[in-house]
Parts: C-alpha cells; structure tokens; sequence
C-alpha cells in the first residue's frame, strides 16, 4: 500500500481530527446505549445459538438495529405515508437496486473481480420478457416468462464468465465494459425487434395496487439477501474473499480459483436475472437506458461501495440509503435533478475516500463497540 | 518406492537458464535435502514441480502421475504440498480459518454446506485443531495472523500445508529467521511428519540445521546438480566446497 503518498496522509488527518472532534459524542451515545446492548442481548444470544452459526453472530444492539431495519423494510407500506406519499414508490425501486448490488457484490465484491457490466445480465432478463411478450405471446404470464428471463441470464452470466475469468487481472473488467456496450448496441442494431431507444411497452404489471405491488419487490428481495448471506458466510464466502486477498493461496489449498469464479458469476447472474425480472414487471417497460446503458453498471457499483463491499447486507442498506437521499430527502433540499445527482455521487467519493468499506460497516462496528469490547 | 522423479528438468527465463537438465528421484518416506548458493534454482525446481512455473524441458512424475502439466490445485490434490518462502496467510481471517481454507473440498456447492455435515462427509480425518496442534499452534486458532510472532507464522504455513493431507512436503527454507531453539523444535517436528508417513524436500542454502535431519542431500550450483549423496560424503565434496566459495558462501561446514 502507499501508505506514505500525500493524498493518503491528507485523508488520514481528517479522519483523525474527526475521530477527536467526535470523541464527546461518542462518549455520551456509549453510556446511553450500553444498557441497550445489555437489555437486548439476551434476544441476541438466542439468536447467536440457533442462526448465528450461518448468518454471523451479532451483539445486542447489532441484532436490535437488524431487526428494526428488516422490520422497517418489511412494513414500508403501512408508516411510510406518514413520511411521504412517494416513499412507497421509492423504496420499491430501491429493493430492486439491492438485489443487483447484492449479487454483483457476492461475485466482484468477494473475489475482487470487479464487474463494470453487470447490467447486462438483468438486461438480458429483462429483454427476453420484452421479447417474449414483444413477439411470441402477448399473454404470456410472469410464471412462464420469469423462469425463461432468469435462464437467459444464466447463460450470459456463463457465456462471460468462462473466457474472462480463466485469465487472472484486469481482463475480466475490460470484459464486463466491453461486453456491457456490445449488449447496448446490439439492442440499437436490432431495433425492428427491440424498437430501439423507445423499448418495449407492452408489459402488463403484477398489480396496480402500490401496496402490494411493493411487497411483489420486497420479499424476492429479503429472500435473496438470506440466501446470498448463507452463501457469503459459508467456506464459498471464504474462498471468494481468499481470491481477493491472495489468489495463489487458494491453488495451493487444492481449490481450483477458475471454477470458485466461474461459480461465484453464476450464482451471481440468477439474483440479477430475477432482479432484471422484477424491473420490467414494476415499470411495464423496458428500455436500454434505465435497464442495459453501463451507467446502470456504474450505480449498482455505487450502491455496494456505500453500504460496503464484501458484506452483502451492506449493498442491501446502500441502496435503501441511495434512494431515500436521491428521491425523497435530497429532493426537499435541492430542486435541480442533475445538481441532486452531483451531490450523491460527491457523497459516493467522499464514502470511497473517508469509509471506503462502507458506511454499513462503520455503523456496524460502532454498535459492536458501544460497551467499549472491541478496539 | 519412487515418490517423486524429475527428469531432465530445465528451466529458461528468456536467455538465463534458472535450472540445467536436473534428475533426482525422492524414495517414498526419505527426507531429502536440496542445497546450493543463492541463486542457484532452488526455489525454481520448487515453483517448477507445484507449476508455479512451466517448465521449458523436462518431466516431473509423482505417486505414478504425470504431473507436468497439472495446474497448482491438482498436484496438491495428488498429494504434494508446498511450505513457501514467503509467509502470506490471510489476515482478514483467523488462524483457525487460514488452516480451514487447506481442508475444503475443491468444489463450489460441498463448501457451501453447512460445516456439520461437511465433516460428516470427510469421515472424521484430522480436523483444524489437530493440524494446528502438530505445530504448536493449538491455542492460538483464535487469534489473526497479524498479531503472530515471525516463527508462529512460519509454523502456520506448515499446518496449512498439512491441513491438505499430504504425501509429500516441499519444504523452502523452513528455518529462515528462526533462533536455535525454534530450529531444534521445527527439526523435531519435521522428523515427527516423516513417522506419521510423509516424505519430504527439505530447501536450504547452507547444511546447518540440515546434516542431522536429511537422508540424502542433491546439491545444486547454477541450476545444474553438482553432487548428490549422504550429508557426510557431501560435506567432504571438493567441487562443493568450490562452489560455495565461488559463491562467498563459506558456510557449507556446521
């Protein structure tokens, strides 16, 4: 690491000086929280001794925070019109978003292998229904054309992953952003098929009540979060994070990396598929730019960075937080959309350069170290 | 019973060739020592038969297989397992899970199960406290390689290159960095491996702390073998003794 390089002595002095500036107040949340964490931890500890073996173990006020926040996600229906009539809308989108930040995040941000195209993996999803429903049948119905969808994005996420990730270093990025402009274009190419720009608009939604249309994005959200977790917290998770940190260790192990990469793509381009899925059926169209166009590449990379790459839950909360700023509390504040977007991805930089592992895992840690255990 | 037969090995980086049309056979159950001046391609027959590196020339047998061409992850499958110079556990995990890694199943969904019914699967072989307990190591498995002593560390590397059950160890300059003590105790353990049935290249570049231990010693000089026989004759050796003056290595004598 470049420990000694200016920018790095620059950013650590801030941080220290925040780290005292905020030492007071530190000080006064652990003496009001640590009866908290005591009260809870007994709930905690019975969650420890029965899941906690696969999920991780967590301390009172970390198991108290994750419920309340799965809790909050899991009722957004019922309180969010207190906050506003819009967040419904919002947090639906952003249960979306947190699928595909969680899967890129089981695949780039576990071995390090990071993906700038996973875009066209819901893409390929998504299209396949357009099409479908586009061309073939008109009344064909979710249960028949999700399957198809996520299917598609199986074979894709194979078609990528076996030449790129064979070859160690960055040609499995270059790959992704190469293949990521080939998919846009070739939507461009076929225009007669894909109308193009203008996409395709025939798809009927699940519901038009937002209530439930909300809960039809939520629950594959949670389940996938579950089941992604167990994956990250199981001997997979540690061999992913072992290609990260130090690929020959695994060869050396008698693990073969090329296959734990190839897998991990995989296993990462069904979430995105069901994700890509659930996109089209919630916006009843699709589109190269809000579905395939690698800025969408670009966000969910975003969203993984500022929960915290590497954790899955952290992505999940990333994108929550996204949303909420950039659709409800950004937009009380500043009226311009295109200075709302400069000032989120400012606050993208600014998490890479002062939290690079994630605001998440800031929190997380802090809650772990409010009766003064840890560090 | 031959273990390991490598067979007009050769080695070239562009012009420099790193190892010179070298055979030597290891016998099933040996401790076989390989010795030379820095520099000498040691550490390169090393990477050429775990396939860190191709070989130019040359074939590399094992247990009855050719192993060549394998990648890494087979020939440690096959049975051979490696001890590096270098230190590199991960240090984002705990001892415990850094010798865990060595133990797993090269396939994706078996380390995916829960670890309950993993062990079930593997029949109750050794698990990661045994391996961590044959170097000394049972109570720390807790603790992160960071916050290890040098000689802890290195004993890591060994239980991790256990923890893939073995055949055959190669062994790079395993006391490197160690005080007597350390080098008495790893010597003990090492001659504890051979009675549990495991033989071993043993690299060094100078005999101290090898006379003892080895049954036989190849010596190289220049990628090319110089001598090979008991550590007694070698000693004696005028073109090693020559070598590793040459070398301003005088260190060959205990």
């Amino acid at each position: 690491m470049s420990s000694d390089s200016a920018f790095v002595r620059a950013t650590d002095a801030v941080k220290a000086q925040l780290r005292t500036r905020l030492q007071p107040v530190w000080a006064v949340l652990c003496t009001v929280l640590a009866p908290l964490d005591r009260a809870i931890q007994p709930v905690a500890d019975l969650y420890n001794r029965s899941l906690g073996r696969h999920f991780g173990t967590m301390t009172g006020l970390q198991f108290g925070v994750i419920a309340l926040g799965f809790g909050m996600i899991a009722t957004v229906p019922f309180w969010s019109p207190f906050y506003s009539e819009t967040l419904n809308i919002t947090f639906a989108v952003a249960s979306i978003w947190a699928i595909f930040a969680m899967s890129w995040d089981i695949q780039s941000g576990y071995t390090g292998y990071i993906s700038f195209g996973h875009s066209v993996l819901s893409g390929a999803a998504g299209y396949t229904i357009g099409l479908l429903i586009l061309h073939y049948d008109p009344s064909m119905g979710p249960l028949v054309t999700i399957p198809l969808a996520v299917l598609a994005s199986l074979v894709l996420g194979l078609v990528i992953a076996v030449p790129s990730l064979r070859l160690r270093g960055p040609y499995f990025s270059l790959i992704t952003l190469v293949g990521v402009l080939l998919f846009t274009n070739l939507i461009f190419a076929f225009s007669e098929w894909t109308n193009g720009e203008l996409g395709i608009h025939q798809v009927d939604p699940f519901t038009y009540e937002p209530w439930i249309r909300y809960y039809y994005m939520a629950i594959p959200m949670l389940v996938i979060a579950v089941g992604l977790t167990y994956v990250a917290r199981s001997n997979v998770g540690m061999v992913l994070l072992t290609i990260r940190e130090n690929e020959r260790a695994v060869s050396s192990a008698g693990l073969d990396p090329t296959k734990f990469k190839i897998s991990s793509f995989v296993l990462s381009s069904i979430p995105m598929g069901i994700g890509g899925a659930l996109l089209v059926y919630y916006g009843r169209a699709i589109n190269p730019v809000s579905f395939v166009e690698i800025s969408n590449s670009i966000e969910i990379i975003a969203l993984a960075v500022i929960g915290g790459m590497g954790s899955i839950i952290g992505p999940l909360f990333g994108s929550f937080l996204f949303f909420f700023l950039e659709e409800e509390l950004l937009r009380d504040f500043i009226e311009d959309s295109s200075t709302r977007t400069l000032v989120l991805w400012l606050f993208v930089l600014g998490v890479l350069v002062f939290a690079r592992n994630g605001v998440f895992r800031v929190v997380w840690h802090a809650l772990g170290a409010v009766r003064g255990d840890s560090e | 019973m031959t273990l390991l037969e490598i067979d007009g090995l050769t080695k070239r980086f562009g012009g420099l060739v790193a190892v010179d049309d070298l055979s030597f056979s290891v016998e099933s159950g040996e401790i076989v020592g390989l010795i030379g001046p820095n520099g000498s391609g040691k550490t390169t027959v090393f990477n050429c038969i775990m396939s860190t590196y191709v070989p130019t020339e040359g074939r590399i047998q094992f247990n009855g297989h050719d192993v060549t061409d394998d990648k890494t992850y087979q020939i440690v499958n096959h049975g051979l397992s490696r001890v590096s110079q270098e230190s590199n556990p991960i240090d984002l995990l705990s001892v415990g899970a850094n010798i865990k890694l060595f133990t797993l199943p090269n396939s994706f969904l078996a380390c995916a199960l829960p670890d309950a019914i993993l062990a079930r699967r593997s029949d109750g072989g050794p698990g990661i406290l045994d391996h961590a307990e044959r170097v000394g190591l049972g109570d720390k498995i807790e603790e992160k390689p960071g916050s290890l002593a040098h000689a802890d560390v290195r004993r890591l590397e060994i239980a991790k290159a256990l923890a893939t059950d073995p055949d055959m160890l190669l062994l790079d300059e395993p006391f490197a960095g160690m005080n007597q003590a350390e080098i008495r105790e790893l010597s003990e353990q090492i001659e504890q491996f051979r009675e549990e049935g495991i033989t071993m290249i043993v690299v060094d570049h100078n005999m101290r702390g090898l006379m003892q231990l080895v049954d036989r010693v190849v010596v190289l000089s220049s990628g090319q073998k110089l001598a090979e026989g008991e550590p007694e004759e070698i000693v004696d050796d005028e073109a090693v003794q020559e070598a590793y003056l040459a070398g301003e290595h005088g260190g060959i004598k205990r």
